[in-house]
């Protein structure tokens, strides 16, 4: 029974990781309808960044972590400037969007290997008290427990902002048509650029957390984790704020059931992409239906 | 097809190149100094490109040593460098090159098995000798009788492991964690699987992970409700580290001893696992503690030129240029693949960094693994 | 003749993997041209190779046979998945096939008689130059001829617009069948031959990487014809070879001339790099 427990909240863990990288990945497609796959190198860039501010910068986790996050909203912003602005400009297709991401990938990944090295690397011990806690045979950890927060409260406020603000309202204008909000007086280029600042600040958000969490960050780490970051905003519907957090909840559980249950982990992520390839069948459409950017 | 123009002026252009560059090997093989030219195939970037970084600082180094040294004895190694990038497609392409265009009197080299299984073909072939350096899965030296290596199996390594850790801990059931979708770690797990059916120890859980996993709780989870002795992993050290980390997170207690292969051999081990990774056992083929006077001047030489401690891969690579020098010496010529071959063959109870050293008959190699364990921070010889 | 043969001894390999990837590139292009985005042809392309690979090495059957059957398992996976799977649009059937193509690569992982990680060692080397360029030409004509077909005509309607394309009374469902299925074929003919090159084949290099590759071999290429997709393989495939050449083997420097590249071409080159051999041509619309 406590191994069923334990393994319930390793998935829900795991599945607000997955949440957490995802989130920024949906707001991009439920803006622009394309995918961003440049995602998992920011996500990589704002760690490592994080870890030389506070390494060889000397500064606190707590002055590195904003600014890290502000650098890879920049990166976003450079992102849309160099490989999609003027894609759009000619009205090139989704396909097109697709490869200039891919090569950005390419590019911010030769840049990590280059001024970072192969090596994995850590952010230094101690850094973050830790707690540990037990109860009977069931091990919680603090940082466990921020991280699965901080999902939380960040699904929780860029839904609020997008229903609430004014900058919200006119990227959900965007998202609907972006002929129409042009025709509203919206400024589209700026709200797109907004858009991938807070779309690439939230990748280099995860990409710090993720560091801090599993004590190992190097150049290809955004690669194991892209596919299934893919995977859960597909399960929760593409674009769905709320349904970034809850598929990779889904894919976190459907990842330890299979192991909780089968007792081998060999099956665990050929049982989650089959159940990607089935629910897709059912619902060509994703678990939450799409569009839910524009709806929020 | 139109195609044609542009890839036949290509062919031109690189003829063009190739006749320059050959030109530059037969002027330079006439010169006083005789110069010994090797190609180095190292994965620079992709998979296993932290690896090849080592690799290639590591024979980088010996290269160095030894050419400051030439005017002595008159052999200097001319080093080509390149990327494989943890492909067999570009291996391939980087070993024809050295063949073929550099025409290389030997390669070293390269990163993978999986590339090795493809390209040592090539020279097998083309009769130029292999010496790989980090190969470790089955079949490798059977290619052909140009291919050496000096990377121990884990075959070779690993039931000594089990044997020592079952004396002195008196384990008798365990649990195994390896990664099924990489050749070097599903080979380790090969080899733990067979050796602890040997020993009589009882396997009560099997687990596996993927590449690139951060997070191995799950299966952590499975290992615990089991209670073993000691849980036996085979991993790459990026995974290594975190495996270690977070058994213990988990409240695996320390006397569930972790033990690990040659993957484990790292000095990364220890920094990013921390207190987590004292206690570790790791069966291993290069004995970074050891206090032979060669290794202890590789070592600070390495950490002093580098800014970090060596680890295994690099000792590994480090003395393979060590054992090639001395083949050429008695090869008595510093292009004929032939004679080097020979001579590599013959090598035998040679001092490197990897203890006395020979090749085997199926030019495996042969020299004595250590077991190791982490403590204070450091990899002290298990026992002593 | 001393060029030639130097030249061949040099880049032989790359000849040869450049004609095996125009092949795979082709195989894409067949499922592009009925505006079907598939990240499962290089699945379709191991399941072709481990297919061959496996009944020459245990079954020791004739070269033809193995490729003609590896061939055909990835046809028929291809009907078996595609009847469901290609009620699915755009980007959503893109996902569907990376799934599926995950699937695939964790079987090969799996399984014993694939050979586990350490991949399928010691395929004896059967295929040559010739079985390459032959295959690739042969392929190239028939979807040359196949563009100008009726079949062609459909096809392109369903790319352009496929509710127009229904309206037309063209049976969308087995013309978007019949790509996927062709499309399939054709990569299982170029992993089979791939099989018997290298004396081994591994899951990595049928993955999700490989799956993109084949996508960005055909946009740098361009698909207003077959020859765009083959040029994309041409060049891409080269370029490492070419960076080699004038001494840009750092690493990390020469993986980021490749994005750069790649970015150029997609952002100033929007029908690809055979427009440059091409003249100024309509807009593509995929």
């Amino acid at each position: 029974m406590s191994v069923l427990v334990q393994q319930l909240i390793n998935g829900f863990f795991i599945g607000s990781v997955y949440g957490l990288f995802a989130i920024g990945y949906t707001l991009v497609f439920g803006v622009l309808d394309i995918l961003n796959l440049a995602h998992a190198a920011v996500f990589t860039l704002g760690g490592l960044t994080a870890l030389w501010l506070v390494a060889t910068g000397g500064l606190s986790i707590w002055v590195a972590f904003p600014l890290a996050v502000l650098f890879s909203g920049a990166l976003g912003l450079l992102l849309d400037r160099i490989a999609f602005a003027p894609l759009r400009r000619r009205a090139a297709s989704n396909l097109s969007g697709l490869i200039s991401s891919i090569a950005m990938a390419i590019i911010f990944e030769s840049a990590a290997l280059g001024i970072f090295g192969a090596r994995t690397v850590r952010f230094p011990q101690g850094l973050l008290v830790n707690r540990v806690w037990h109860f009977e045979s069931v091990t919680v950890t603090s940082l466990q427990v921020e991280i699965v927060l901080s999902a939380l409260v960040l699904m929780l406020a860029l839904t609020a902002c997008l229903r609430y603000t004014r900058t919200g309202k006119a990227i959900r204008a965007v998202a609907e048509s972006e002929r129409t909000a042009r025709l509203l007086g919206i400024n589209v280029d700026g709200v797109i650029a907004v858009t991938f600042f807070v779309s690439s600040a939230l990748g280099g958000a995860a990409g710090i957390l993720y560091g801090l969490y599993f004590d190992a960050l190097a150049p290809d780490m955004g690669r194991s984790i892209e596919l299934k970051g893919l995977a859960v905003i597909i399960l929760g519907g593409m674009g769905s704020i709320p349904g970034a957090i809850l598929g990779g909840i889904a894919f976190g559980l459907s990842e330890v059931l299979t192991v909780a249950l089968t007792g081998t982990s060999n099956l665990r992520d050929a049982v989650a992409f089959s159940v990607l390839l089935v629910i897709l069948i059912l619902r060509p459409t994703g678990l939450l239906g799409r569009g839910r950017v524009r709806e929020a | 097809m139109r195609m044609e123009s542009p890839n036949s002026l290509k062919g031109i252009a690189a003829a063009l190149a190739l006749i320059l560059a050959t030109t530059g090997i037969c002027s330079a093989a006439h010169a006083a100094r005789k110069e010994a030219r090797i190609g180095f195939a190292f994965s620079m970037t992709g998979g296993a490109s932290a690896y090849g970084d080592t690799q290639k600082k590591g024979a980088q180094l010996a290269v160095d040593e030894i050419n400051s040294r030439a005017g002595q004895d008159g052999i200097e190694i001319v080093a080509d460098f390149d990327d494989d990038a943890s492909q067999p497609q570009q291996g391939i392409n980087v070993f024809n090159r050295f063949i073929a265009a550099d025409k290389v009197v030997m390669i070293i080299g390269p990163t993978l098995s999986n590339t090795a299984q493809a390209a040592d073909r090539i020279a097998q072939q083309s009769g130029v000798p292999v010496l790989a350096v980090s190969n470790t899965a089955k079949g490798i030296t059977d290619i052909g009788d140009y291919i050496f290596r000096d990377s121990l199996t884990e075959m070779a390594v690993i039931p000594n492991t089990i044997r020592v850790a079952k004396e002195k801990l008196g384990i008798r059931k365990v649990a195994v964690l390896y990664g099924n979708d990489d050749a070097f770690t599903k080979g380790g797990y090969d080899a733990f699987k067979k050796a602890l059916g040997d020993s009589n120890i009882e396997v009560l859980s099997e687990q596996t992970f993927a590449k690139g996993d951060r997070d191995f709780s799950p299966q952590l989870t499975q290992i615990r409700s089991v209670n073993p002795d000691a849980l036996v992993v085979s991993a790459l050290v990026e995974e290594a580290s975190g495996i270690v980390s977070q058994a213990r997170q988990l409240g695996i207690p320390p006397s569930v001893h972790i033990i690990g292969g040659n993957g484990f051999n790292s000095p990364s081990l220890m920094k990013n696992a921390g207190k987590a990774a004292e206690g570790v056992i790791v069966g291993a083929s290069w004995n970074a503690a050891s206090s032979s006077p060669l290794n202890r001047k590789f070592v600070e030489a390495y950490t002093a030129r580098y800014g970090s401690p060596p680890d295994q891969f690099a000792a590994q690579a480090y003395a393979a240029v060590y054992i090639a020098r001395e083949a050429l010496g008695r090869a008595g010529s510093t292009d004929n693949q032939k004679a080097l071959r020979d001579a590599l063959a013959q090598t035998g109870g040679l001092d490197t960094v990897l203890g006395k050293f020979s090749f085997t008959e199926g030019r495996d190699a042969d020299h004595t693994p250590v077991v190791q364990v982490v403590k204070e921070g450091k990899f002290v010889i298990f026992g002593e | 003749m001393a060029f030639l043969s130097q030249f061949f001894a040099v880049y032989g390999s790359l000849v040869n993997f450049i004609g095996i990837n125009a092949l795979l590139a082709l195989s894409l292009y067949v499922t592009l041209s009925a505006g079907q985005l598939s990240l499962g042809n290089a699945a379709f392309a191991g399941i072709g190779a481990y297919t061959a690979g496996i009944l020459t090495m245990r079954f020791h059957m004739p070269y033809a046979i193995s490729v003609a059957a590896g061939a055909g398992l990835a046809a028929v996976i291809a009907l078996l998945i595609g009847l469901p799977v290609l009620r699915i649009r755009g980007i959503f059937l893109a996902m569907a096939t990376l799934a599926f193509g995950e699937v695939v690569r964790i079987a090969a992982v799996n399984l014993d008689i694939t050979g586990g990680a350490q991949g399928l060692v010691g395929i004896p080397n059967k295929t040559t130059t010739c079985t390459i360029y032959g295959v690739l030409a042969a392929t190239a004509y028939f979807l040359a001829v196949l563009r100008g077909s009726k079949v062609g005509w459909s096809l392109a309607a369903i790319r352009e617009d496929e509710t127009a394309a229904m309206a037309l009374g063209i049976n969308t469902a087995r013309y978007k069948t019949l790509a996927f299925v062709l499309g399939a074929f054709i990569a299982g003919i170029a992993g089979a031959i791939y099989a018997h090159l290298n004396f081994i084949i591994t899951p990595g290099e049928f993955g999700f990487s490989a799956a993109v590759q084949l996508l960005i071999y055909n946009i740098v290429g361009g698909m207003q014809s077959v020859y765009g997709p083959m040029l994309g393989a041409f060049i891409l495939t080269a370029l490492p070879e070419v960076l080699r050449g004038v001494s840009l083997s750092a690493g990390p420097l020469r993986l980021g001339i490749n994005g750069v590249i790649l970015l150029l071409v997609i952002l100033y080159l929007p029908n690809g790099l055979i427009s440059f051999l091409k003249g100024p041509n309509r807009v593509s619309r995929i």
